[in-house]
C-alpha cells in the first residue's frame, strides 16, 4: 500500500545573500548594533504555496509547467526530501527516485562495484545486489566492459548500467524527471519495455515533465504548476478505490 | 484492484484539495512525524530518525568509506600502501632532526612523534573533512530521503581506515626502540571511545554550521593549522608548561593524551580525563542541538 499525501504544503527557500551566509557578518551585525551588516536581510523565493495532494496506489500523476514553476521542487517535496515549512506531509512504501539515475557512480570503480555502490544507495541490502547481480549485468549488455572502470565507458553505456541498477528493484513509489531513455534503439527498445514492466507494477508514479504527449500517454491525471502553485488540473485525478 | 472508471470510488476531488483525510485508517505517518506537535519535537525526531537510519546502515557508510580511500589509489602501483608510505617518509625525515633540535634522545622522541602526527592526523583531517560533508552530499540528500548521518560516519570510517593505515607504522618504531610494554596500553581502549564519540559529534555539528555558515570551513581549517603548533604533536611538553594555558585548555591536547599515552607504556592523566569529560559533555549538548535541531533544515541549504 503505496501512499503520499501532501496538505497545504508550502515550501520557500531562504536565499541567504552575501550578508547570512557569513557568519562574520553576522557577529558584525551584533556587534555593532546592525550598523554593518545591515544585509543580513534574508531573501526568501516561495518555491512551493498551497499544494494539496494525494497519491494512492495506483496512481500516476504528471506535473507539467514552465521552467522554474516548481515541478522538480515538488517532486522533490514528494519524496521527502524538503520537509515542509507549512502544512504535512506524510508517506508510506518503499521510494524509488529515477530523477538521476546516475547519481553515486564511482568512475573509478568497476562496473561490477557500482553495482553494488548505486544497490546500497538505493537501499538496497547486500545479499540482494549481489543475487540480482548476474541479470543486471546480463540486461546492461556490457558484457566485459563490466570489469572494467567506468571511466572507461561512453556516456550511453553509463547511462546503461545505471538504468539497469535502477530497474533491477520493483519500488512502491517512483519518481521520475523526464522519461528515461537510454542508449541506442536496440537497448532503447529494451529499456522501455523493462520500464514499462517496473511501472507496471509500481505503486505511485510521479512524472514530471515538458512533453504533454508524454504526461498524456503515461499518466492518469495531469497537473499543471505555475509560480509554484497549482494552476489547474489538466487532467482530474482518477481516483483509485480504496483498498 | 483497481476500478479505473468508477466515478463513485472517487476520494480525492482534484479541484478541491484533499482534505478528507483524518477518517482513514492506512494513513501511516512515515518519516516525518504529524505536523501539529510543536516544531521543536518534530526537528528532533527528524534528526533521530536520520541518525538511527543512518547509523544502521553500515552497509553503506563502510563500502562508500572503503571505496573512498580505495579508488584513489586505484590507478597507483602500490596503491593504498601509499598512505603508509607518505606517512613514514614524513616522520623519516622529520624525527632525526627534531629530536636534535629538542634535544632530546631519539628513543624517547621519536615514538612520541609518530603517534603525535599519526593521531593528529587522524583528527584534524576529520574535523577539516566534518565541515564539508553535508555540503559534498548535497547532490544525495536533495535526490531522495537519505539519511545525512550515512555521511557523517562515512567521513569517519574513511579517515579511520587512514588511520589504521598508518598507525601500522608505531610497531616498527615500537619494535626498534624498544617502547617499553605495559598494561597501561589498554588505556588506549577508552582513549580512542573517547576520541571517536567526540569526532563523530563534531562531525555532525559543524557539518550542519558549516553548511549554513560557508565561512566556518576556511576558519576551522586555518584553526587546525594553528592547533598543530600550539598542541604537543611534535614536541613534548615539559612538566613546567602544564599550567600553560594554551595547553591544558586546549582540547587538542588532552584528546592526543589519552591516545597516545597508553601506547608509550603510561597511564594518560587524570587532568586530562576530567577535562575531556565536560568537554565532551558540551560537545555532545551543542552537537545534538545542532543537528536535532536544524537537521529539519538542511537540505534547505546546500
Amino acid at each position: 500500500m503505496a501512499l503520499v499525501e501532501l496538505v497545504d504544503v508550502a515550501v520557500s527557500f531562504p536565499l541567504y545573500g552575501l550578508g547570512a551566509h557569513s557568519l562574520k557578518r553576522r557577529l558584525a551585525a551584533a556587534a555593532t548594533g546592525g550598523r554593518i551588516g545591515t544585509h543580513t536581510g534574508v531573501t526568501v523565493i516561495e518555491a512551493l504555496r498551497n499544494i494539496s495532494l494525494k497519491l494512492r496506489d495506483g496512481d500516476r500523476l504528471g506535473i507539467v509547467g514552465h521552467n522554474g514553476s516548481g515541478k522538480s521542487t515538488l517532486l522533490r517535496t514528494l519524496a521527502g526530501v524538503y520537509p515542509p515549512d507549512k502544512g504535512s506531509y506524510s508517506r508510506q512504501g518503499a521510494l524509488s527516485s529515477f530523477i538521476d539515475p546516475t547519481l553515486g557512480i564511482e568512475v573509478d570503480a568497476t562496473g561490477y562495484e557500482n553495482m553494488y555502490i548505486l544497490g546500497l544507495l538505493r537501499g538496497l541490502r547486500t545479499h540482494t545486489i549481489r543475487a540480482s547481480m548476474r541479470q543486471i549485468a546480463e540486461f546492461s549488455g556490457l558484457g566485459d566492459y563490466l570489469e572494467m572502470p567506468v571511466r572507461t565507458y561512453s556516456t550511453g553505456m553509463i547511462m546503461r548500467l545505471a538504468f539497469s541498477i535502477a530497474t533491477s528493484s520493483q519500488p512502491e513509489i517512483l519518481l521520475m524527471d523526464e522519461w528515461l531513455a537510454v542508449g541506442d534503439a536496440e537497448f532503447q527498445q529494451r529499456a522501455e519495455a523493462r520500464l514499462q514492466e517496473v511501472l507496471a507494477n509500481t505503486g505511485i508514479l510521479v512524472l514530471a515533465s515538458h512533453s504533454a504527449e508524454l504526461v498524456n500517454r503515461e499518466c492518469t491525471s495531469i497537473v499543471e504548476l505555475s509560480h509554484g502553485e497549482i494552476a489547474r488540473w489538466i487532467l482530474p485525478s482518477r481516483a483509485s478505490s480504496p483498498t | 484492484m483497481q476500478s479505473h472508471n468508477d466515478p463513485s470510488a472517487t476520494t480525492a476531488s482534484p479541484t478541491e484539495p484533499t482534505r478528507d483525510s483524518p477518517t482513514r485508517d492506512e494513513v501511516a505517518q512515515v518519516r516525518q512525524p504529524v505536523s501539529p506537535c510543536s516544531p521543536l519535537l518534530r526537528s528532533f525526531l527528524y534528526a533521530s530518525h536520520d541518525w538511527y537510519g543512518g547509523t544502521r546502515n553500515i552497509a553503506l557508510w563502510w563500502t562508500l568509506a572503503q571505496y573512498d580511500v580505495v579508488l584513489r589509489y586505484r590507478s597507483s602501483m602500490l596503491g593504498p600502501l601509499w598512505i603508509t608510505i607518505s606517512m613514514a617518509a614524513m616522520l623519516m625525515g622529520m624525527g632525526p632532526l627534531y629530536s636534535v633540535l629538542f634535544n632530546i634522545p631519539r628513543a624517547d622522541f621519536f615514538p612520541h612523534l609518530t603517534l603525535g602526527i599519526i593521531f593528529w592526523t587522524f583528527i584534524s583531517a576529520t574535523l577539516t573533512d566534518s565541515c564539508s560533508v553535508f555540503i559534498n552530499a548535497a547532490r544525495y540528500l536533495k535526490q531522495g530521503d537519505f539519511s545525512a548521518t550515512v555521511f557523517a560516519w562515512r567521513t569517519l570510517a574513511r579517515n579511520t581506515l587512514y588511520l589504521a593505515h598508518h598507525i601500522i607504522l608505531f610497531i616498527p618504531v615500537s619494535l626498534w626502540y624498544g617502547t617499553s610494554f605495559s598494561w597501561n596500553v589498554l588505556y588506549v581502549l577508552p582513549g580512542l571511545f573517547v576520541v571517536f564519540l567526540n569526532l563523530h559529534l563534531l562531525t555532525l555539528g559543524l557539518g550542519i554550521l558549516c553548511a549554513r555558515f560557508r565561512d566556518i570551513p576556511q576558519m576551522v581549517t586555518s584553526g587546525m593549522q594553528l592547533m598543530m603548533f600550539v598542541t604537543p604533536v611534535f614536541w613534548v611538553p615539559q612538566p613546567s608548561l602544564i599550567d600553560e594555558p594554551a595547553l591544558f585548555l586546549n582540547p587538542f591536547t588532552h584528546l592526543l593524551d589519552i591516545v597516545r599515552e597508553p601506547l608509550l607504556g603510561r597511564a594518560p592523566s587524570t587532568a586530562s580525563y576530567r577535562y575531556l569529560a565536560y568537554a565532551t559533555f558540551v560537545n555532545a549538548i551543542v552537537s545534538t542541538a545542532l543537528f536535532g535541531l536544524k537537521r529539519y533544515r538542511l537540505n534547505y541549504w546546500i
